[in-house]
């Protein structure tokens, strides 16, 4: 290794590949970043915007845990909100529209200016292993150049032979305009790994000047914006609005008229697509008697012409997408300025992938991102962040960061890929979350801050704010535990805030219990209280309203960390063990989870091949 | 995801022997503070504290309410590793009667022990290396009460009908967890019109619960089994209650009234009536009195009908109806739980109206039209020929869990409450559902959203 090139090579950068080769240069090694285009780096291939539900909250979890994705959108979002406000604390998240080419060029910028890092422009298409093929030691470009170095870390997202369909017409693209990266998904599957084929799809961009607006509903953002980052406190950032307007009969009836020119349905494409994002042909044909569907108009940047048209992806013939766009209020005359595609992609199976998101086969070889079978930028950049980490770790010996699904999305992210794999772009929901109420977005730092310094990571600084937070969290919870609703509050604010008087002699803890009860109430009875954090103010809030639903969920937790916490050692021996079902066997071996707890979540794993493995694990021994 | 409850760290107790009549019962507990619990409900508690691993000790279980004695039983004390579980285990011996084992069972779970699931011993025991791994296929068969469907027919009994029936009502909760879920996971602005205001309807929700209750309330001849049927006997004073709760004893084990109106509260007793236990009571005589003893025993009378799962009215022959009687009996609004009877039919007093079953306490005349009478009040209608017969509280208290989950969707959904909160609720219904017939996993639920909703930009 310390004749090697460099510490770590990442391949590819993307949301994974920033933040994987960020983490690796900040944690003190030699890292190279191999991208096909540097001029391509951090771009947003899809929508522009960053979080949304559970997606917001993984940023702010990468944020937490010392990556760039949230500081990027903060410096490059064009509008926020806050979605879900009136649903409940635990499902609430930011999301932003982004300045796409202002987020690439401060990615790029980012990149650039870190030390340690070395953006070099090529195409991987081969890896060089040991004498005993089990251990990475660098790899080989297109153009024949060999680098090595003590680990590799793969996010090449949709370029893995990956090919762009617009009906009829196919070419080897990663992104339109784009080449795929071809010749490293033979590599892998000559290596042994196993392959899969996703798709995915892109609407079409459209020029700004050719939409009439006054057809569309305008959609602006918040007035108030929250940073992503838990380093600021405030941003201030321009505001831009998005436009709604519907599709119609007519445009259902061209794309039903053409549905034999779409590669999806015309059987050119193979890949599974993902359902929570259908393209407009599967909506047409998978809801009949829905008579619109909705598309959002998004700007593409502050300066740029491109407007996004969010919610009608196709794959269908050029002109067909533009007669059918024709169709749209507002859009009667619209110039396409890109169509939309679908693109088909080899992905890792990640079921190949120990929780630390190394491949078992290969050590020193981690994979992240869409190569994983993800869908989404949040989903990529935590993957990426946390294998950048654990590919220190490796080089470090020592053990890696594994996040439990009940700290952070980006835990349950990876224990459902490695645990039960993908078979289609896995994109987060919070219902995939057995422990929503405690993985709020406001959170993220409290869960996960810490764990990043202790790896060598997060800054010190980073640490100090959050032990400021939560002691003036602290602090304001005492306050309201301790203040009781006196005469003078119910004079000066009686009128303003309902049935104060009611409560008189009641802790303010108590009146945050009530349903209707919001932080401005309190505000007006305690103005005072305004001086503090608004944030902490809210977060206090929160944490007594649903104090007996976190007490709750905190139960399940600790019942849950307990199957958890027995870990099953790396070199255990399946082998001959008597008892287990050769069905839960086979999953036990490929798997090869953790600990018991991700062993049950494994699918066909029975309750009585669990009772083995405690047995023989020495649980009996013990007597817990 | 599959939800693996190997929660070992509290007590379990559950009747080892069979459950019908025999001369002798076995209770067993397992678990760490098994030893600590039973001796808290036991005469001898000093004596079992000490036991060493093996002995056992004679005495009585008290009902930790009441402070009254249970049983009297031998208690055989296990340490652990030495114990059929490993863990450590206390096992009674007690007198074999089912309402015997009953109010043993009972008082066992005051004492706060839990009712032990299917095989869960056997889990114990397994996870304690105290059996052999070659037979851990059979031990599967057991302990697949965690995993969807298979277990079910298996190990839990239940019939076909009864499963369609949680299934039905599982599926409503689902559908409702998922109209939650899919504005959870969905932004309002991007749902164009398929879901607006509140997702949830309470007069649903009431419907709801109450048939997940009335399926609860169903299971009747298994609890009736299970937990006995309470008895009272009412009428008016001196209409021969008490003779005829000693006939039904067949002990004189009751003190019988010598004076008109002097049983001021009820007494109960447990008898077994054609192989079904019931919890016989007998109530102060039906009368105004100025006195205020006698008053507030006529008012607890009253309390004890209207608890009760069947009422024996007496009427003396020699009385013959009077407006009271005829008062209480058109009054009474469940006509199948009402059994009126002729009592002091060996005094050859009036003859007997229609409905009445004529009994002497005297002669035990009519004593066997009387018990069939009772066994099938007991049983119901339907009697064992029910569908949707079960024995197990395990399922009721599931199927118990759920409504009151669902009941306080109900209550949430009038207030409009978070549904990030209302979510955690409903969830909770489906997986006591899902204990009895098999888990619903998030992805079921995501697989439903998208079945059923057009989403996604």
């Amino acid at each position: 290794m310390n004749n090697a090139d460099y510490d770590a090579i990442v391949i590819g950068g993307g949301h994974a590949g920033i933040e994987a080769s960020l983490a690796l240069a900040r944690l003190g090694y030699e890292t190279m970043l191999i991208t096909q285009s540097l001029d391509a780096i951090g771009r947003l291939s899809c929508n522009p915007s960053i979080g949304g539900l559970s997606k917001g909250n993984i940023v702010r979890e990468i944020d937490a845990l010392g990556g760039e994705m949230g500081k990027l959108i903060d410096k490059s979002m064009i509008q926020f909100r806050i979605l879900n406000q009136r649903r409940g604390p635990a499902v609430q998240a930011p999301r932003a529209q982004a300045d796409k080419f202002l987020y690439t060029r401060l990615a790029k910028e980012t990149v650039e200016n870190q030390s340690r890092l070395h953006p070099f422009q090529d195409t991987v298409v081969d890896f060089i292993l040991d004498s005993s093929e089990t251990k990475i030691q660098g790899v080989i470009t297109e153009r024949g150049r060999r680098f090595t170095a003590g680990t590799v870390v793969m996010t090449t997202g949709t370029f893995m032979e990956g090919n762009i369909f617009i009906g009829d017409w196919v070419t080897s693209s990663g992104r339109l305009g784009e080449p795929a990266a071809v010749g490293l998904g033979t590599s892998l599957r000559r290596m042994g790994f196993s392959l899969g084929r996703l798709k995915t799809g892109t609407p079409a961009r459209v020029a700004s000047s050719s939409i009439d607006y006054s057809k569309m509903e305008i959609q602006p953002g918040d007035d108030k914006i929250v940073p992503f980052s838990f380093a600021a406190d405030t941003i201030v950032r321009p505001a831009v609005p998005c436009y709604i307007t519907y599709t119609n009969e007519r445009t259902h009836k061209i794309i039903r008229d053409n549905m034999d020119k779409s590669p999806l349905y015309g059987g050119k494409i193979v890949g599974t697509g993902p359902r929570y994002c259908p393209s407009i042909e599967d909506k047409v044909v998978r809801f009949p008697d829905r008579d619109r569907h909705q598309i959002f108009v998004e700007p593409e940047g502050l300066d740029s012409e491109e407007m996004y048209l969010n919610g009608i992806s196709s794959s269908l013939p050029e002109t067909v997408q533009e007669a059918f766009l024709r169709t749209i209020p507002g859009l009667e005359d619209v110039r396409v300025m890109r169509p939309g595609y679908a693109v088909e992609y080899d992905y890792l199976d990640p079921l190949q992938l120990s929780p630390s998101l190394m491949t078992k086969k290969i050590a020193g070889l981690f994979s992240a991102g869409q190569t994983n079978g993800t869908s989404g930028y949040e989903e990529a950049g935590c993957q990426g962040l946390l294998a950048g980490i654990n590919a220190a770790m490796y080089m470090q010996g020592k053990p890696p960061l594994v996040l439990s699904r009940s700290e952070a999305y980006a835990g349950v992210l990876i224990d459902d890929l490695v645990t039960l794999g993908t078979k289609e772009p896995y994109r987060m929901f919070t219902s995939r979350a057995e422990y929503r109420l405690c993985l709020r977005q406001d959170t993220a730092d409290i869960r996960l801050t810490q764990k990043s310094f202790d790896a060598g990571l997060q800054s010190a600084e980073a640490v100090e704010r959050l032990n400021l937070k939560i002691e003036g969290i602290e602090e304001i919870k005492e306050l309201l535990r301790g203040r009781r609703v006196n005469g003078k509050d119910v004079e000066e604010a009686g009128l303003r805030v309902t049935g104060l008087k009611e409560r008189l002699g009641d802790t303010f803890e108590k009146l945050m219990k009530v349903p209707d009860f919001t932080t401005e109430d309190l505000l007006v009875i305690e103005p005072s209280l305004s001086e503090t954090h608004r944030q902490w103010l809210d977060q206090a809030a929160i944490d007594i309203k649903y104090e007996g639903y976190i007490d709750r969920q905190q139960k399940q937790i600790n019942r849950f960390k307990r199957m958890e916490n027995l870990k099953i050692p790396a070199a255990f021996n399946y082998e001959g063990v008597n008892g287990i079902s050769s069905e839960s066997m086979e999953k036990l071996k490929e798997i090869r989870p953790l600990s018991v707890g991700q062993a049950s979540r494994i699918s066909g794993v029975r309750s009585s091949d669990i009772a083995v493995l405690l047995v023989l694990l020495g649980r009996g021994d013990d007597n817990a | 995801m599959k939800e693996l409850e190997y929660n070992t760290d509290d007590s379990i107790a559950a009747l080892a022997t069979g459950w019908e009549e025999s001369a002798l019962a076995v209770i067993r507990t397992s678990g760490t503070d098994s030893i600590e619990r039973a001796a808290a409900i036991f005469s001898n508690s000093a004596g079992m504290l000490a036991a060493e691993g093996g002995r056992i000790i004679y005495g009585f279980v008290i009902d930790p309410e009441t402070g009254e004695k249970v049983d009297e039983v031998l208690a055989a004390v296990f340490r652990a590793p030495k114990s059929y579980t490993g863990e450590n285990s206390v096992e009674f011996f007690c007198h074999g009667g089912l309402p015997a084992v009953a109010t043993m069972l009972s008082a066992l779970k005051k004492g706060g022990f839990r009712d032990a699931g299917p095989g869960e011993f056997t889990m114990r025991a397994f996870i304690n290396g105290k059996l052999d791994l070659t037979r851990a296929e059979a031990v599967h068969e057991i302990v697949t009460a965690k995993t969807p469907r298979a277990h079910s027919l298996a190990l839990n009994r239940l019939s076909g009908a009864l499963e369609e029936r949680i299934d039905g009502l599982k599926k409503r909760i689902v559908d409702m967890l998922s109209k939650v879920e899919l504005l959870l996971d969905y932004p309002e602005d991007e749902l164009d019109g398929q879901a607006s205001g509140y997702p949830l309807d309470e007069t649903e929700l009431s419907r709801l619960c109450e048939d997940i209750e009335c399926l609860a309330e169903s299971f009747r001849a298994g609890r009736v089994f299970r937990e006995g049927v309470p008895v009272a006997l009412a009428g008016r004073t001196n209409a021969g209650k008490s003779s005829l709760f000693n006939l039904l004893l067949k002990e004189d084990r009751a003190i019988v009234s010598e004076f008109h109106g002097t049983t001021r509260d009820y007494i109960e007793s447990w008898i077994n009536v054609n192989g079904i236990p019931l919890r016989l009571f007998d109530t102060a005589g039906l009368r105004a009195s100025e006195n205020s003893v006698e008053a507030e025993g006529i008012k607890r009378s009253g309390e004890v009908i209207a608890d009760a799962g069947i009422v024996l009215y007496l009427v003396d022959s020699a009385e013959g109806l009077n407006s009271e009687d005829e008062t209480f009996l058109e009054d009474f609004e469940d006509k199948s739980r009402l059994i009126p009877v002729w009592s002091k039919i060996d005094r050859g007093g009036n003859s007997v109206p229609e409905g009445f079953i004529p009994v002497s306490a005297m002669t035990a005349e009519g004593l066997p039209r009387l018990e069939q009478a009772l066994s099938d009040s007991a049983l119901g209608k339907k009697g064992l020929d029910d569908e949707v017969i079960i024995d197990s509280i395990r399922q009721r208290d599931l199927l118990s869990r759920a409504a009151e989950a669902v009941r306080t969707v109900q209550a949430a959904t009038a207030q409009q409450a978070p549904l990030d909160a209302v979510a955690m609720e409903l969830k909770d219904a489906v997986d006591a559902l899902g204990e009895i017939t098999g888990e619903v996993s998030s992805a079921d639920i995501l697989n439903n959203i998208f079945l059923k909703f057009c989403v996604g930009k």
